[in-house]
């Protein structure tokens, strides 16, 4: 049906979407010791790009694309910390869960239908970071 | 002519579809001939499905048993074409995608479908008249949109070719 999306968008267009929904809270594409400075940050990673492949000997008869990006929020008081985990969270889901429409901002695409799963929370004692991961799923129309 | 003397690879079938709303569909001797079914398996008739089904000739046999007699005996009886039940993902402004939707609608347009198998070099073509019935969309939402149709292919209007 077409060809493959370019994953460079989606990683741009992820950062975009979630550095608005999480503002003023920093979002990074990777963990790279922000505790040290931010009391709560939020990192993502892509993984899952795949559109599945048809039959025939024409390259372009391909299926939707269904990405999926982990998110996760790291905070560190160690009063609030998890209150402030879980409600980020929260501003997660009801943004994003069940949306459709335009999806980033400079490189946005469009998404049928994004699908947010709150996977697990915890603690980690060696960095005094509480955490919570989530699992978006998009699906893109080819 | 020569066929190509090597197993093909399963997911290198490619189904093509007459073009037109109304067209005229080959005759018996044109489904076996090179020229006329190449002709309609371009690009530009190319319909996108996920996976070709099972193709070719179904069973059908007359049994008899006769009193006194050993054995009794199966007779192959003229077989139909195999139906295919063909599953597409659903783009819905796409204009072959759209004479299937058609064909289903009418319920009496003969349409002259083509399977090619090929290895990459060498092709193999199946080809054959049918209608279309069974034109539905499945819209679940936890896959893409699918539409499903079924073709009934034409008693005795089928035929094989190749380009080896």
């Amino acid at each position: 049906m077409t060809t493959q999306n370019n994953i460079t968008q989606y990683a741009q267009a992820i950062q975009e979407q979630l550095a608005g929904i999480f503002s003023p809270v920093p979002v990074y594409a990777l963990f790279n010791r922000n505790f040290a400075t931010q009391p709560k940050f939020v990192t993502w990673q892509l993984r899952n790009v795949h559109q599945p492949v048809y039959t025939g000997n024409y390259q372009g008869n391909k299926g939707i694309d269904r990405p999926i990006f982990q998110v996760s929020i790291f905070t560190s008081n160690l009063q609030t910390g998890m209150a402030d985990g879980f409600n980020l969270a929260n501003t997660l889901i009801q943004s994003l869960h069940g949306y459709s429409g335009s999806f980033g901002t400079t490189h946005a695409f469009q998404v049928a239908k994004a699908d947010v799963s709150m996977l697990y929370h915890g603690y980690d004692d060696a960095v005094d970071l509480f955490h919570v991961f989530l699992d978006v799923t998009l699906d893109i129309s080819a | 002519m020569a066929l190509p003397n090597k197993v093909l690879a399963g997911f290198t079938a490619s189904l093509y579809i007459q073009p037109t709303a109304s067209p005229t569909a080959l005759t018996l001797t044109q489904l076996s001939t090179l020229a006329s079914v190449s002709a309609i398996a371009v690009s530009g008739n190319l319909l996108n499905v996920e996976a070709i089904p099972a193709f070719g000739q179904d069973d059908a046999v007359a049994s008899f048993g006769v009193a006194g007699s050993r054995q009794s005996d199966k007779v192959p009886t003229q077989s139909a074409p195999t139906s295919l039940t063909i599953t597409a993902p659903w783009n819905p402004s796409d204009a072959n995608l759209l004479l299937i939707r058609g064909d289903a609608y009418s319920g009496i347009i003969d349409r002259t479908f083509v399977i090619a198998a090929t290895d990459g070099t060498n092709i193999v073509y199946y080809a054959f008249n049918a209608r279309v019935s069974e034109f539905k969309i499945d819209a679940q939402p936890s896959a893409e949109a699918k539409a499903v149709f079924t073709v009934h292919p034409r008693g005795n209007l089928y035929g094989w070719s190749n380009n080896a």
